[in-house]
Order: C-alpha cells, then structure tokens, then sequence
C-alpha cells in the first residue's frame, strides 16, 4: 500500500497565503473553524508544536506550566508565527488563559491577539454565553480583516464543518475497516488541524478500507484519552507491543468531532456545537458524562484497555483521572496512565508500562 | 547431560541474570553478574559456556528487562509479567508483588491464577530504588552488603529526604557533617527509600500476601521496614534477585 501524502502544515500556509486569504495561528482547544474561514482567515493549530526548544518560553513560565504552552510560547518568541495575520488563544485551562495574557501584557506580538472563553458544563446558559463570545470574536475578525462576512456566507461554512465532522465520525467509525497503523490513522485524523475542509474530506476519501472490520487479528483494541498523541512514538509503541488503538478520547481529535447544531442563528449553531459536543475535561464536563462516554467507546469498539496519556501538569485531565480509572476499573476496563511531555521522546520506562499493560490485557502475564 | 527446557535472561540495569530450568520446572542452575557494557556479547558467551554443561538444544530462550532489546531470544517479555510469573511460580499464590530493582521499582497485583491485573512503576524518577542506596554507599565508601547491617545495628534514625536520589545523598553528607552518627543516617537513608515504595504500594493498593522479587530485596532493613510500613509479613524467596529472569524461563516453558 502507497503511503498517503499529506501536505504538510508550512506547504499549506504558503498555499492558502498565496491564494490570498490570510492566516491564523489557533492555540488549542475549541474554536470554531467556520467563523475563521468566513472571513477568508486559514485557521492553523498550534499544538505546541512539540521538539521546540523551550528555553526562551521558560523564561515566562512557572515550571509546572505544561509542555503544550511551553512550546507554545517558545515557537512565537522564536519566530515560528511570523506567517500568521492573527493569533487566537482560547481560554480551555488556567495555563492557556496565562498565555494569552502573556501575549497581550508582556509578549505584545505585532500580529492581534484574540482570545475566547470557554463555558463549562452542557447548558442553555453556556450555549448563550458562548454564542456571545463567537460574536464578540466575529467583531474582532472584522476588525482585523476589514471584512464582514453576512449571515450566508456564515452558515455556508458552518454547514461545511458540520459535513466534515460526519466525515471524521465516519472514518472513525471504520477504523478496523483501515489497514492503517495507528500512527498512520491519526497522521491523517490530526491533519485536520492544518487543511482546509475540501482537501480534508479528499484526504478520508482516498485514506484505504478494507474488510473485515475485525482490525488486525491478535491485536488488542486500545482506547487513548488525553489532550494529543506527541510524542507520536506513543502509537508505535502501541502497535508494536500488539495493540491497535480503536478509537480516542483525545482533545485535539475525537473531543471535537462536533455534532450538528440547531440554531438558525450562526453564532449561537457555532456555540451549540461546541458546548454539546463530546464531554471534555476542559469544557468541565462531569466525571459522569465523560466516564459514561469512554465506558460507551470500549464498549462500541470492542477496546480492552484505556491508557491515560497526560500531558504533564495538565490540570484538568488530572483532576478527573483518578475518579475516571476508578469508574473504568468498575466496570472492567483496565487502565494505564502515562505522563508525557510533547518534547522529550518517550522514556524507556513508559515503553515498558505500554508493553506491559498490552500483556496484561492479553492475559500473557 | 542435563537437558533445559528453558533460560530466562534477566537483563537489568545493574545486574544480569540468567536461569535455567528442567522440564520438571525446576531451577538447575542461576547466575548473577554485572552488566558490561557490551551485553550482547557477555549473554553470547554465558550462552556458550552454559551449553557447554548442559543440553540446551530445545531449550526456549526468553529475555527480559531493559537490555533484552540487544539480545537474541525466543520471546521477549517485560519485566512487569516476568516478576510477577516468577514470584506467582514460586509462592503459588496471588497478591501483591514488590519487585525493588537497580532503578525501578515495579508493584504488581496478581491474581489467584497467576496473571496480573494492575501494576505500577516507578517511571520518572529513581528515588526509592536499589540506586538510591548504592550511590550513599559508594559515596561513604560502605560495601552495599554493609549498609543494611549498619541500620539494623543503628539505635536511632535520622530523617532524609526521599526526593531524590541524587539529593539524596549531598543530604547525607550534611546531615553526617552536623554530627549525625553514620548508622543513623544509614537507617533514615533505608526509611526513606521505604517511604517511597510504600507509597507505590499504597497506591495500587494491598492485596496479601505481601511477597518481593529484586536484588534490593536481599536487604533485611528494607525487608523490615516494608513490614513496618505496611503491617504485612513480606513473604520472600529464597533468592529474590533471579526472580525475575525464573519468570522469564517459567513463561518460556
């Protein structure tokens, strides 16, 4: 089987930059893509990136601040975000809000520094909240941009980021149709962060299934839940141990594979689907509703085992993980956790801990 | 000539070790020796030697620990499963293994029929590891057999810090430097080092017996304190060193 190429991120910023639009840095975790790309604005994650060397962004940070803002903050200071017209930082932790606030008061980087808040907790009130934070940005973006995209052209994109979202769910739904290794499938499932929807959706199009749906046989189907897959040696190891990841809990894939939304009014089907959408620590979604969702992903995806891969520090994932394991041990699911930090390579300790849980699960032990 | 059925190699960080078993499952033979560096060529040429003395012609090869990456085996298997085959072949029972090795440090909950069913290790940090006395002991210039010796004698126990392993022992040093008597801080070093393995232990939580594989568990002042800790009587091989490779030769039987 061919490998499939996937651009990479710098081939798609100068692509999208010399077709004319403009580009825009996205510090993770939610954010609506669509209201970027109605106003011609090519929205570009930063997460981290990880292997940045992070001694300048040190110089801000307390050293219990993740390695995710890290980096972050050591890619701009070290001219990493000169492409970029804006940057937008949305306040999913304490750590990314200190970010953008380091931006604004300290940093002061030539390009705008937009922020976004997040609510917490499934309701009306956080769907009416955020509806006004998108329009608030919205206001922003016109600002920066000189442009106003209509209520249409609004909905235009929002109907396509909602195709893609069923596209995503729809090759998640296949993953034991792929004959992809675990490092290929999400390579392609994080491109997202980078392309365009049209060439996204190509990109699923062309991404080979085969049957039988049973996956790779002999492999035990792992769930991974945490906030990103880096070091994506994670995955290797994984595979290499025996195991298949089957599916995710993951903030920067499977936590915004959004739903649909209702509304007719654009901000507010924008903050729909970003408030309902998957259960996610950093959305305060209860111990119950996201135990339930990763109890209904073992159970759909035939997964015996979650491993818990936190970013170190990583507050919100680490608050609810114990009272997590302890609601997955209950009801059979063997769990590992494992602390990651985006630039260091995996320690040969936590190659052993992957190694170990997958004879576990396996009942070689 | 005798014939094996199986090896187990332990490759550790600080020692290696390597059993042989018959088809009765039994051990015929063990050996312990430092690592060199070149790991590949010491294990070629136990191997060598040990086919010298005995039939190994079908005998499985399973190598575990970090070094087995090098080697040539049958099957590698991790320690984790390994130490808990070894200690579970040997007492016959479940519960809760403590493997205290070179540099790490790995609990394991095994169940009635022998697999395991949870464990931690130790994976960032060698505080409370077997390194964690060797390095005071090397800088005091104490043989590691003397220490436990030294703290079963001592009368009182002054506190050290089990942050880590490194700080550790600069803490010695200032604490021997205020006059501390070298037995107490002795002791202190074995109670922090306990203190750390007890948390682990804690953490998966007990499930008895209580029984410990690993070189560091040949010390009777942590084989203690663990009791001490823990309100359990440890239960504890004859040899606990070899545990883990007698897991690997179990598991490649």
């Amino acid at each position: 089987m061919p490998p499939i190429k996937i651009p990479s991120r710098k081939e798609v910023i100068q692509r999208e930059k010399s077709s004319g639009k403009d580009v825009a840095a996205i510090y993770p975790i939610h954010y609506p893509r669509e209201l970027f790309r109605a106003f011609d604005v090519h929205p570009v994650e930063v997460w981290g990136p990880p292997g940045v060397d992070t001694k300048m962004g040190s110089a801000h940070l307390q050293s219990y601040i993740c390695s995710v803002v890290q980096s972050g903050l050591s890619f701009y200071l070290e001219g990493g975000l000169k492409e970029v017209k804006l940057i937008l930082v949305p306040h999913c932790c304490d750590s990314l809000q200190g970010l953008g606030s380091i931006f604004k008061d300290f940093v002061k980087p030539g390009q705008e520094v937009l922020t976004l808040y997040i609510p917490r907790g499934i309701t009306e009130e956080s769907v009416r909240f955020l509806s006004d934070e998108i329009e608030k940005l919205y206001k922003s973006l016109a600002r920066v941009t000189g442009r106003a995209p209509a209520r249409e052209r609004l909905m235009e994109e929002i109907l396509l980021e909602e195709e893609t979202d069923a596209l995503v769910k729809d090759f998640y739904a296949g993953r034991k149709k792929t004959p992809l290794s675990s490092r290929e499938f999400y390579a392609i499932i994080r491109a997202r962060e980078y392309l365009p929807p049209r060439d996204y959706a190509r990109l699923l199009q062309i991404a080979p299934r085969q049957s039988p749906e049973s996956g790779p046989p002999g492999r035990v189907g792992i769930i991974v839940s945490g906030l990103l897959p880096e070091p994506m040696e994670i995955l290797d190891v994984i595979d290499e141990a025996g195991g298949f990841v089957v599916a995710d809990d993951l903030a920067c894939c499977m936590r915004r594979v959004y739903g649909k939304g209702a509304a007719e009014n654009p901000f507010k089907r924008m903050a729909e689907r970003i408030v309902q959408g998957p259960p996610d620590s950093t959305k305060g979604g209860s111990v119950d509703e996201i135990s339930v969702s990763l109890t209904g992903l073992t159970e759909a995806t035939g997964a015996r085992g979650v491993i818990f891969y936190n970013v170190k520090f990583c507050e919100p994932e680490d608050f609810y993980r114990p009272m997590l394991k302890k609601r997955l041990q209950n009801k059979g699911i063997k769990t590992l956790t494992l602390e990651a930090d985006i630039n260091q390579p995996l320690s040969q300790q936590a190659i052993t801990r992957v190694r170990a849980f997958i004879e576990m699960l396996k009942g070689e032990a | 000539m005798k014939v094996l059925k199986s090896l187990g190699i332990d490759a550790g960080s600080t020692t290696l070790k390597i059993v042989g078993l018959d088809e009765e499952r039994q051990i015929v033979f063990s050996i312990v020796e430092e690592p060199d560096p070149k790991i590949e060529e010491q294990v070629d040429a136990l191997l060598r030697e040990i086919g010298t003395r005995y039939d190994t012609a079908s005998a499985k090869v399973v190598a575990t620990g970090y070094g087995s990456n090098l080697l040539r085996a049958d099957e590698k298997i991790t320690e984790i499963s390994c130490h808990a085959r070894g200690i579970y072949e040997y007492f016959k029972t479940g519960g809760t293994a403590v493997d205290i090795g070179g540099q790490d440090n790995k609990v394991m909950l095994i169940s009635e029929n022998g697999k395991v069913i949870d464990f931690m290790m130790n994976d960032k940090c060698a505080s409370g590891t077997g390194r964690f006395l060797e390095n005071t002991a090397w800088r005091l210039k104490i043989p590691i057999e003397k220490m436990a010796d030294l703290a079963l004698k001592s009368d009182g126990e002054v506190p050290i810090s089990s942050t880590c392993a490194v700080f550790a022992e600069s803490e010695v040093i200032s604490q021997l430097s205020r006059g501390h008597k070298l037995a107490h801080v002795i002791k202190g070093l074995h109670r922090a080092m306990v203190k750390r393995i007890g948390g682990m232990i804690y953490a998966i939580g007990i499930r008895p017996p209580l029984m410990l594989s690993g070189g560091v568990a040949k010390n009777r002042m942590v084989v203690q304190m663990i009791e001490e800790e823990t309100g359990e009587t440890v239960l504890l091989p004859e040899d606990p060193q070899i545990i883990g490779a007698y897991g690997a030769a179990v598991l490649g039987l």
